[in-house]
């Protein structure tokens, strides 16, 4: 599966989406659509939530066709479109108040046959994380933004970016380094261990 | 960034190029049915807030209404007594008038007194400031026997 970052779309494909030509419009769709999911699913636990956040960045796309200059890859466009959804969402008390309720199950997270034990804890360690923390250390350590672009993003100020950053960090390699129980990948001595 | 931090990227961008994720739940046409099906359940609560805010409003004004017309003005009762003497007294009200309000102010005193007093004896029937009230009372009564004798004298001169 193709990166979201990596995505690109010829002017030919664009101007005839544009148009609202149903066909290009409709493999628009399917070139973005799973690399859009993908990257949502990075920064939101929950399936269904980020469905429904992979319709709301597909219908502004669709919506804002028009705007795309094509400075940067069309999969840049919408990946920043993605981020400005989920920023939206993580500001939702409903979204706060159903973070804290199931701050300990471990969600459904799909997992694919090709991934190791030690990228299975990583996942697991990763959702754990604050979606905040973890929007953030996504975004500089896997999708290369800058602390400028992030505290932009965040309205918010480089240092923020950075604190989040290295509480991230520190939090990962913290539940890395301890042993994970094998069925709930909860770390051992931790706070959920019911002592 | 330190080692640690090199090698958790490195980890981070391993985990990012195995991940295969679920495919989306919804075709180019199932999404704008679901945009279409959440624009109508956002329009239905909005018209249930908006009718609920209504029906609030009307209920509001409604009680409003209802207790501005039940409430109609009742003089007080020591005002009502002291016109009725006044109007009822052979001497002239110039004269009068200083002593029929003088004794409605203590009335109104001493009643004052009266409901300070069983307040204070349902907490504290035997407390300084039951006595103290008792006191006052006990004052303000020997006060009005004056103004009254006060009063009764000056009417047979």
């Amino acid at each position: 599966m193709q990166r979201l970052a990596e995505i690109e779309v010829s002017d030919t494909e664009l101007t005839a989406a544009r148009a609202g030509d149903g066909a290009a419009r409709r493999a628009l769709f399917d070139r973005v659509a799973p690399g859009a999911l993908a990257f949502i699913r990075r920064l939101v636990r929950h399936q269904a939530m980020a469905e429904d956040l992979l319709q709301d960045t597909l219908i502004a796309m669709y919506e804002h066709l028009k705007d795309f200059r094509g400075e940067a890859p069309f999969g840049v466009w919408v990946r920043s479109i993605a981020v400005s959804r989920c920023l939206m969402a993580f500001r939702s008390p409903w979204h706060r108040a159903r973070e804290a309720l199931d701050s300990w199950i471990e969600d459904g997270q799909a997992v694919s046959e090709n991934r190791t034990a030690e990228l299975i804890d990583l996942d697991r360690a990763l959702a754990r994380l604050a979606p905040v923390t973890r929007t953030v250390v996504w975004l500089y350590d896997v999708e290369g933004w800058t602390h400028e672009e992030i505290a932009r993003a965040f309205e918010r100020t480089v240092s923020f970016s950075k604190s989040q950053l290295a509480r991230g960090h520190a939090r990962l390699r913290n539940d890395l380094a301890a042993p994970m129980t094998a069925s709930l990948g909860i770390p051992l001595g931790s706070e959920f261990d019911g002592h | 960034m330190d080692t640690d931090d090199t090698e958790l990227v490195a980890r981070l961008k391993r985990l990012d190029a195995s991940g295969a994720a679920p495919a989306p739940a919804f075709d180019y046409d199932g999404m704008f049915e679901r945009h279409a099906a959440a624009g109508e359940r956002v329009r239905r609560q909005r018209a249930l807030a908006r009718g609920t805010a209504s029906v609030l409003v009307v209920a509001l004004v409604g009680v409003s209404v209802w207790r501005i017309n039940k409430q109609t003005y009742v003089p007080p009762k020591v005002v009502d007594d002291v016109a009725a003497e006044v109007r009822g007294s052979p001497e002239p009200r110039i004269v009068r008038a200083d002593t029929y309000l003088a004794l409605a102010a203590l009335e109104d005193r001493i009643a004052s007194v009266d409901d300070a007093l069983s307040v204070a004896r349902s907490y504290s029937p035997r407390g300084a400031e039951v006595a103290r009230l008792e006191r006052t009372r006990a004052e303000l009564v020997d006060s009005y026997a004056q103004v009254r004798y006060a009063d009764l004298v000056s009417a047979n001169y």
